[in-house]
């Protein structure tokens, strides 16, 4: 018999495995539980002892629940959003460019923030006891600003959206060409470039509830188009001219999921500076885990991505303790240990 | 699937351009595409007809591939026109198009899907982007994917398949747009002779039954010589496009290869056979 002729016994096959839903909502209950889990040990941990700051929580006074809820906490729920944010931008340029290997930086948004940061500070510099202040509110502004000029360029130097193999290489030209620019403006200000190096490297320590506040707006504001435009995403996994033949515009979801990614990435990096390798080890962790399609990897990335930044700060508030490591080393760390991993199994398999 | 054969029907275009004849379903006049400096196509003028499924033969480099991306609209011919029912491609508004003509391309991106949500990105002109699957996408999908014989595999991820299933899961995909124009590149590659002439009967009887207007490139001679017509592509542009038959009596193939191409009629078959013999001798 043909390979070709259905038997009997095929025409009632499922088209759709019944327990994936159940896998992805258990996967995504476990998500949930850690975060609140992680949450719950941040109240804890920090720069006084485990003992003191189980007192705080049983017996509050006035100055413990300031640290608690007002530094704390604000700190932690923070992370995870900002965590989120990159997780969501790393699976949407991942689609976008339909490459694994894409992250959220990849349009040069983190070498254009840390010129707009040399910039405000070399400008507050005049005041360098001001540098607090600045910290708090120019630094943020001027990340963002930064992140979406280089972005903006980008797309200038290739001339449109339609073409990502030229995207990806304006993106790592505009990045050099920041980057240099801004080691060029540092050289001659030793002090500066020591508070450049604390945003290069990603800090937790300034988000404040009016960071959070932003941060879950714009992730709320990001999500829901990501989520709707993801059958698209599906489609251009298939390939360009595909996605095309089934009737899909190009342009609109190319340039609706780059705005989605710039602003992501763009606030992100002005509340906590460069965190890397969290946008690029969210999506992956996702799709090792369980079968997904960009629907669900759109809503599983930022809850994976939340917990890992999250996991993340607590480590550094933890590890030298009670001395405190930039956040964006620890990732860096994990994320690159795992990335190794994820190569030599890739590898063992092939 | 009786639809496609309404809509075969219904192919007497309301406005009918006056380029092309009222039967064809996709046609094409005076396409030229190239790529920089260089032109693929020249000048082609083609009249496809449904209920037939159309090989498109030649050697590497004559522009198969091209022509049937300019077929498809994927790429803007520098002179020219495509149309689809007597309707010039440009007008059609994108998603109405992309119900009437459905394209396979010759490798497809390696995806995380699974098989089935594969098959269902072909209802997306039907369905949209917010991919609530009525019950008639999933009719359509379980229908495309018994005739391609890939529902056993439905519920598998597309990275787990080999390139035979694979194939035909993208074949499923393309099926179940319900289209009344298929163009496909290749679509026999990567698998073995006897799913190839699996997926050639499909081809045919979906052409047959349905009235679907079926065009293929197709690499393999042999598997091509049983298609209904040829439109056969030279170095130089179009050599001829009609009944295989016709594409015999006037020897197309020896003049698109440049090479004399022995074809053997073999109970009803035609088979194409290499001129090793002829090579030796000499």
């Amino acid at each position: 018999m043909s390979a070709l002729r259905p038997g009997v016994a095929e025409l009632d096959l499922p088209l759709f495995a019944a327990n994936t839903g159940s896998r992805l909502a258990a996967w995504l209950a476990a998500c949930i539980a850690i975060t609140l889990l992680l949450t719950a040990a941040s109240l804890l941990i920090g720069t006084s002892s485990l003992e003191t700051s189980l007192g705080w929580l049983l017996n509050p006074d006035a100055q413990s629940s300031v640290i608690l809820w007002q530094i704390r906490l604000p700190r932690t729920v923070g992370a995870w959003f900002a965590g989120a944010l990159l997780g969501l931008a790393g699976a949407i340029a991942q689609g976008v460019f339909r490459n694994p290997l894409a992250e959220p930086y990849l349009l040069g948004s983190a070498s254009g923030a840390a010129l707009g940061v040399t910039l405000s500070l070399l400008a507050a510099d005049a005041s360098l006891g001001g540098l607090a202040w600045a910290g708090k509110l120019g630094v943020t502004g001027a990340a963002c600003i930064g992140a979406c000029a280089a972005i903006a360029l980008t797309i200038m130097l290739s001339r449109g959206v339609l073409a990502t193999a030229s995207l990806l290489l304006a993106g790592i030209v505009v990045a050099f060409l920041l980057s240099a620019v801004t080691s060029l403006l540092l050289l001659s200000k030793p002090d500066v470039w020591r508070a450049m190096q604390a945003f290069l490297l990603g800090n937790t320590g300034f988000l404040s509830w009016s960071s959070v506040g932003l941060l879950g707006v714009v992730f709320i504001v990001c999500l829901l188009p990501a989520v709707l435009l993801s059958r698209g995403l599906d489609a251009l996994s298939l390939g360009e001219d595909t996605a095309q033949s089934l009737g899909l515009s190009l342009p609109v979801l190319r340039l609706t999921l780059l705005g989605v990614l710039s602003l992501a990435t763009a606030t992100t990096v002005g509340q906590v500076g460069i965190v890397g390798f969290v946008g690029l080890v969210a999506p992956h962790l996702v799709r090792e885990t369980v079968s997904v399609n960009h629907r669900q990897l759109l809503i599983g990335a930022p809850l994976c991505g939340g917990a890992l930044l999250q996991a993340a700060d607590l480590v550094s508030r933890w590890i030298i303790h009670p001395a405190e490591l930039p956040v964006g080393a620890v990732t860096a760390t994990v994320g690159g240990v795992y990335l190794v991993v994820l190569l030599w199994r890739r590898n063992r398999h092939e | 699937m009786n639809n496609l054969q309404t809509f075969a029907a219904a192919a007497a275009p309301a406005a009918p351009s006056t380029m092309s004849q009222p039967t064809a379903m996709l046609s094409c006049r005076d396409l030229t595409v190239g790529y920089g400096t260089r032109t693929v196509l020249d000048g082609i003028s083609l009249d496809i007809s449904a209920g037939h499924w159309t090989a498109v033969v030649g050697p590497n480099g004559s522009g198969k591939s091209t022509l049937l991306r300019a077929l498809a609209g994927l790429t803007t011919p520098g002179r020219g026109t495509v149309s689809l029912r007597g309707r010039v491609l440009e007008s059609w508004p994108r998603r109405e198009r992309a119900r009437r003509l459905a394209w396979l391309a010759q490798d497809a991106g390696l995806t995380n899907l699974t098989a089935a949500e594969v098959v269902g990105l072909g209802r997306f002109a039907h369905s949209g982007w917010l991919a609530h699957r009525r019950s008639e996408d999933d009719a359509a999908i379980r229908r495309a994917m018994l005739a391609t014989g890939s529902l056993p595999w439905a519920t598998r991820r597309m990275t787990t398949l080999s390139g035979g299933e694979r194939q035909r899961v993208l074949l499923a995909r393309v099926l179940a747009v319900e289209a009344a124009v298929v163009l496909l590149d290749e679509p026999t590659t990567h698998l073995d002779p006897p799913h190839q002439e699996d997926i050639a009967r499909l081809l045919r009887d979906q052409a047959h039954g349905c009235g679907v207007c079926m065009v293929s490139a197709i690499h393999d001679l042999s598997l091509a010589l049983t298609a209904d017509r040829l439109i056969v592509l030279g170095d130089h542009g179009l050599i001829g496009h009609g009944t295989v038959r016709e594409a015999l009596a006037g020897d197309w193939l020896s003049a698109a290869f440049r090479t004399r191409v022995d074809i053997i009629e073999h109970e009803g078959v035609y088979l194409w056979r290499p001129a090793l013999a002829a090579a030796t001798r000499a």
